[in-house]
């Protein structure tokens, strides 16, 4: 059939408008934060063989992660799919990427015929376990974290089973969660009849010709940027620190990058063994870490379909800590990918310098659960504007402060203060940029941030997980690294709360360093620093919380940074005096 | 005679309208004078003097009232030449406003950059003062740690300031005394405070919306000032009345107040004159498109309403004044057709714009753009373009996109512009889609009008593709917004945070803010501006949710309902407009409701101009045939010999067959294949998929 050239970058707009208009949708009617607030969600359009038309990501995390579940549907339902089934999915076994990520997939049918997919998938509130909102520090099997959920139909042919849905439903904590599946289901309905009536406008063989043409158009895309890589086997590395289990462990991820023309290899089979705890990945997350972190090297606009993965080959073998083998815990997966980008920018650094960025400030994050003294409710607050650090700088760009990491790019928002105020028992103390957060370079590290806020709930558990305590965010070319990040609780009584970190508070590594708040200097009672990732109960009313999410690294020598910039960092004090002075060379 | 004037002020040209007390339209093109405005304004005046054949003194002594909108603040906003302005706020809340909550738009794009703050951070100072989430004081705020930041503001020589401290919304006694202190100390420096611009819960929003404020202040102010005294300088009496971004108008005393309120001046035209429109052709509902040089507005009326939001950004710069929700995309006659790496073409959004503009202006400019185009698919006369005073040059377009895009697409010339002709319309269609269905709206139901030069020729595709039977080229299309100027109520928003579930709200205290609201509104409308009490209403609107969602609905109700505490009927609008917006209501489950903010807009009903055409008499359809020309078909894919009519010969009450183009000075419409055109008594255009004329439909009906 004859391709019209011109109709293929129609539809390349439309399939974007039609995802784009499925999260509106979402965002509009889910409940959850973590869905309307932070938008962890993708939706997407797949074809009757599970390649992807387009999608909209969201946060860039999911931006692998709907295809390799399509399959998974195709192969187990074969011809057993119909108009009007709804499939639910999240099991990371059968190529899930996340126990609380939960997929809703459709299909579509144009005159009896399967010709594509709908899908969404959503970050969910709870999703059974041994903890609310599924990240436990203390799991080591997939039961204490999560219910499974492999491939299973919520609707056959347009019918609820109720059985599956009560059943599913019944080993979740939260009703919201119901509400929100309901609302991924009517994205999928959303997105099922526009690609039906758009279809139904160009006709089946019309559309099946010209999507391969987009696919082949993007595909070429994708090589050219990959064929101005020269070709080589690159290798880069990096560490992940504390599986919640053993204090001091660590595991090495290692990658060795092939590129050979148009093709790139991403091999991490040298990566460590799986961990016992649940800081283990899983096929399909760190596929998607691969697949966002190479998206920002090459040109933004490249649309999102088959045609920009076709060239990207992924190893990772089962066993690793990027793909634990069944029943290992997973749930802390996806935020091994600052590390995944880490080794991947520090591998291809040397071959497209101008590509990469020095390193992003890692996850750290804490999630309060306690008593609301003024409304008498429970409250739950993730604690997002805390978590949120600068990206690596670049040849020619300083970081983007206050962005938080890599996976979600600046996609997670702050909870406004104000409403913060309202709807926790939480008054916020400071939430400023960090002076000398940012990694010195020639290009400036984005800032990082200092958090203050005085607890206020009663009965206050904090669950902390992540990373990024231990090694700073690497500097390149000469640039300095960034400073690390640190949460710690002042309580006002002599009485400690109990958690993993609070035999080490007083001295050892994590000592507070002084001199950030005045509230902390040179108070010697009721410091508690938690470990990286942990369990604290019983905090007291009017414990003063502290986190520093660290900077971005420093790109290039900080003595060649142009002097009128240096000046003017340290006229607005995100650089001090002294650092100019000695890290870049200010005379004055 | 007594005369009503609108003017809008574009970057190339100065639209005027005049329209006497008996119907009398006199509609005037300009060119504008970038340097200062205001002197294109007065020309602009004199030659519509010259027009009405009488004297300039004359003329300008029989107007009542000039409504103008300005793109004064939302080009401070653009290019970043606003005041110099510091900004003051809580201690530990000192980067807010440059963190904008820490979003980057272009998330897999590592060179995009955040926005450069309006107050740089050696600009923002903090105090320690606190007030809690209750309004209670936490840290009392004490003047003196004003004087050192005082003398700062005044050796950096700081023109503008913004106050905005934790939690004013509930207590705005701190702020009070800060501004207080600081306008008596900072004598001829614009000092601004966010209870006076925004007093409603969210940190963030408030903060940006007040330094927008204070950032764009003094420019207007400073605008507004030279206005009114070249007003007075030719003797002028009538009131001058400022278009806002909400579609209303106000006194310039007014705007001085809170200048961020003219951020979308210009653009809230269109859907004001669209709401008039429609309502005319007995519409409710409407969707305003205005296709310029770089961009694409479109926007939307419903129940003969302009539909207000307050999510709207300019440059990235939030700004939470309810302003008319208008869509803009980068989609005009400048816009730069490219082929990206995948050998895919694309359109915009880089645009030429007016300077160095499509290649057929023969200005410099080398990259094929939309105009280009149009004018080898045949729908622009290179010889009528602006009734001939530029001339275009259609060879060198064809070289353009031979060299930049035919050659590597493997197309013909006219292929390849057939192709920028149909993305560009696809662009678009995508910004009216945005606009209408993703806003829960259904396009097919909206009378769809036209606005702006180049519109008309891309109307029909857009329509098509939304299945829109029908479009309406009003007569003063490539005007519209300046005729928009005088349809305009006065309007003047107000809000105050009441957060509370509705189990515990307090009547009394529910009741005093909005009494409160309305004797503000009360004493602008009557002492300031002079609306007699009866030509005033009063509009509440309630920002609601259900219990434990995030994101609420702006509810609009009506005063006797909410002042009497009617929360039957309330709750019932409530689950209604949640099941029209998202889907579904939880009126069953008897979710409990939570109230955030409570709106008050107060509007005095201004009187409506009767725009009537003169007593020309009309000439046949045929006559005003001037030529037929080859124009492409895009049913067909080929070009086609049709007729073209003159647009400016008054041929009213006719019906004209497609395809065609009806060629006026400021205009072109092109009527595709399956489509007709009938004409109305006023010389607009009804452009109509053939034999869907909609039944009923009341094109000749009598004005005002």
């Amino acid at each position: 059939m004859q391709i019209d050239k011109i109709l293929v970058s129609i539809f390349q707009r439309a399939f974007k408008s039609i995802t784009d208009e499925m999260s509106i949708s979402l965002t509009k009617t889910t409940r959850s934060p973590i869905l309307c607030e932070a938008k962890d969600f993708v939706t997407g359009l797949y074809d009757a063989k599970g390649q992807m038309l387009e999608q909209t990501e969201n946060l860039p995390i999911l931006s692998f992660s709907l295809g390799p579940v399509c399959r998974v549907i195709l192969e187990q339902y074969g011809t057993d799919i119909h108009e009007g089934d709804v499939i639910i999915h999240n099991d990371v076994f059968t190529m899930g990427n996340q126990n609380n990520d939960v997929a809703i997939f459709k299909p579509i049918f144009h005159e009896g015929v399967l010709v594509g997919w709908s899908a969404a998938k959503g970050h969910q509130a709870d999703i059974g376990g041994a903890v609310q909102g599924g990240y436990n520090p203390n799991a080591t099997e997939v039961w204490q974290e999560a219910l499974r959920i492999p491939a299973v139909k919520l609707y056959e042919k347009g019918k609820l089973r109720k059985d599956v849905w009560s059943l599913i439903f019944a080993n979740i904590r939260l009703t919201m969660v119901q509400e929100d599946i309901k609302a991924q289901i009517g994205a999928c309905t959303l997105g099922e009849r526009r690609l039906q009536a758009f279809v139904g406008k160009y006709g089946l063989k019309v559309f099946e010709s010209h999507k391969q043409a987009l696919f082949d158009s993007t595909e070429k895309m994708m090589r050219a940027e990959i064929k101005n890589i020269p070709n080589g086997v690159y290798k880069g590395g990096s560490m992940v620190y504390y599986d919640g289990k053993h204090k001091g462990s660590k595991f090495p991820i290692r990658t060795v990058i092939t590129v050979k023309d148009e093709d790139i290899t991403f091999d991490f089979s040298t990566s460590s063994p799986q961990t016992k705890g649940f800081v283990n990945g899983i096929y399909t997350s760190t596929c998607s870490a691969i697949t966002l972190t190479f998206l920002q090297m090459v040109n933004p606009t490249i649309p999102h379909n088959e045609g920009m993965i076709k060239p990207l080959k992924y190893i990772v073998p089962e066993g690793t800590i990027l793909n634990a083998s069944y029943p290992a815990a997973t749930t802390f997966g996806n935020h091994l990918c600052p590390q995944v980008a880490d080794a991947i920018f520090k591998a291809l650094g040397p071959a497209v310098p101008e590509r990469i960025t020095a390193g992003w400030n890692h996850l750290l994050c804490s999630l309060f659960t306690g008593n609301h003294p003024r409304t008498g409710k429970k409250y739950v607050d993730i604690c997002f504007l805390g978590l949120k650090g600068g990206s690596g700088a670049m040849k020619g760009d300083d970081g983007y402060d206050h962005i938080g990491m890599i996976d979600a790019s600046g996609g997670v928002l702050d909870q406004d203060y104000e409403m913060y105020e309202q709807q926790t028992p939480h008054m916020i103390v400071q939430h400023e940029y960090l002076c000398d957060s940012g990694g010195a370079g020639q290009w400036r590290g984005g800032l990082g941030t200092v958090t203050q806020i005085m607890l206020r709930g009663d009965d206050t558990t904090m669950v902390v997980f992540g990373d990024g305590d231990v090694e700073p965010n690497y500097g390149l070319f000469g640039g300095k690294g960034s400073v690390l990040n640190k949460i710690e609780l002042r309580s006002p009584s002599p009485t400690l709360p109990k958690g993993k970190g609070a035999t080490n508070a007083r001295g050892g590594k994590n000592k507070t360093t002084a001199a950030i708040s005045p509230h902390i200097r040179g108070d010697k009672n009721g410091l508690i620093v938690p470990m990286s990732k942990d369990i604290i109960n019983g905090i007291p009313n009017n414990t003063l919380y502290l986190q520093i999410a660290g900077g971005g690294g420093g790109f290039g020598n900080p003595k060649k940074r142009d002097k009128e910039r240096v000046k003017q960092d340290v006229k607005n004090e995100v650089v001090s005096k002294k650092s100019a002075k000695e890290l870049y060379g200010l005379k004055k | 005679m007594r005369y009503n004037v609108g003017i809008d002020i574009g970057g190339t040209f100065t639209d005027i309208i005049a329209v006497s007390s008996e119907g009398k339209t006199i509609v005037h093109k300009t060119l504008s004078t970038p340097h200062d405005s205001s002197v294109g304004f007065i020309n602009g005046i004199r030659e519509v003097a010259e027009m009405a054949d009488v004297s300039f003194e004359k003329f300008v002594a029989s107007i009542d009232a000039i409504v103008h909108g300005t793109t004064v603040a939302t080009n401070a906003l653009l290019t970043l030449k606003g005041a110099k302005t510091a900004l003051i706020t809580t201690k530990g809340f000192r980067d807010a406003l440059e963190m904008r909550r820490g979003i980057r738009e272009e998330q897999f794009n590592n060179h995009y950059r955040n926005v450069t703050p309006l107050a740089p951070r050696y600009l923002r100072f903090t105090v320690d003062e606190r007030i809690d989430s209750e309004g209670k004081v936490v840290k009392k705020f004490d003047e003196k740690e004003l004087l050192p930041i005082i003398k700062k503001i005044k050796e950096e020589q700081v023109e503008s300031v913004a106050i905005c401290f934790m939690n004013s919304f509930k207590n705005a006694a701190h702020e009070k005394q800060a501004l207080k202190f600081l306008r008596k100390n900072l004598k001829g420096i614009f000092v601004t405070a966010s209870f006076e611009v925004l007093p409603s819960i969210r940190f963030y929003e408030r903060v940006s919306t007040t330094a927008v404020s204070a950032f764009v202040g003094p420019i207007v102010a400073k605008y507004l000032d030279n206005l009114t005294k070249k007003l007075e300088g030719i003797n002028y009496k009538g009131t001058l009345l400022i278009m806002q971004s909400n579609g209303g108008v106000v006194v310039p005393e007014q705007v001085k107040k809170n200048p961020a309120v003219t951020v979308l001046s210009g653009p809230a035209a269109a859907p004001t004159a669209g709401a008039f429109y429609s309502k005319m052709l007995g519409y409710k509902n409407c969707i305003t498109a205005d296709m310029g040089g770089t961009s694409f507005d479109a926007a939307i009326v419903i129940n003969n309403e302009c539909v207000t939001s307050t999510e709207g950004n300019i440059n990235r710069y939030r700004i939470a004044l309810p302003s008319l929700d208008i869509i803009t995309i980068g989609a005009g006659g400048g816009s730069i057709g490219w082929i990206n790496e995948g050998g895919l073409l694309q359109m915009g959004p880089q645009s030429a714009g007016a300077m160095p503009g499509p290649v057929c202006y023969e200005r410099g400019g080398t990259e094929p753009t939309c105009t280009d185009a149009d004018i080898i698919l045949g729908y622009l006369n290179p010889d009528f373009f602006a009734g001939g005073k530029l001339k275009l040059n259609k060879a060198k377009a064809e070289k353009a996109i031979k060299a930049e895009l035919a050659g590597k697409l493997g197309l013909s010339v006219l292929e390849t512009a057939a192709g920028m002709y149909r993305i560009i319309n696809s662009n678009m269609a995508q910004g009216v889609r945005e606009i209408s269905v993703e806003r829960g709206y259904d396009p097919r139901e909206f009378l769809f009008i036209v606005a702006g030069g180049a519109g008309s020729i891309h109307s029909s595709e857009i329509c098509k593709e939304l299945e829109i039977p029908m479009f309406l080229v009003p007569n003063v299309s490539s005007i519209f917004c300046a005729a928009g100027m005088l349809l305009g109520d006065l309007k003047h928003d107000y809000i105050r945070s009441y957060f509370t579930s509705f189990n515990h709200l307090d009547k009394k205290k529910f009741q005093t803010l909005l009494n409160e609201m309305k004797e503000e509104g009360l004493k602008a409308l009557v002492e300031d501006e002079g609306v007699a009490k009866d030509r005033i209403t009063f509009h509440p609107i309630l920002d609601m949710r259900y219990l434990g969602q995030y994101h609420e609905v702006q509810m609009e109700s009506d005063w006797e309902d909410v002042i009497s505490f009617n929360m039957d009927a309330i709750f019932d609008s409530f689950h209604k407009e949640h099941n029209r917006q998202f889907g579904y209501s939880l009126k069953e489950e008897g979710t409990e409701m939570e109230l955030i903010n409570v709106r008050l807009r107060v509007v005095g009903k201004t009187e409506r101009p009767k725009f009537l055409s003169g007593k020309i008499k009309p000439v046949a359809v045929e006559s005003a045939i001037k030529e037929y020309r080859e124009v492409y078909i895009p049913e067909t894919g080929k070009m086609k010999k049709v007729a073209v009519y003159d647009g400016d010969k008054p041929i009213f009450n006719a019906k004209i067959k497609g395809p065609c183009v009806i060629e006026k000075i400021t205009t072109s419409v092109f009527i595709s294949e399956d489509w007709d055109c009938e004409v109305d008594g006023f010389g607009s255009f009804i452009v109509y998929e053939r034999g869907k004329f909609p039944k009923g439909f009341k094109s000749n009906q009598k004005l005002s």
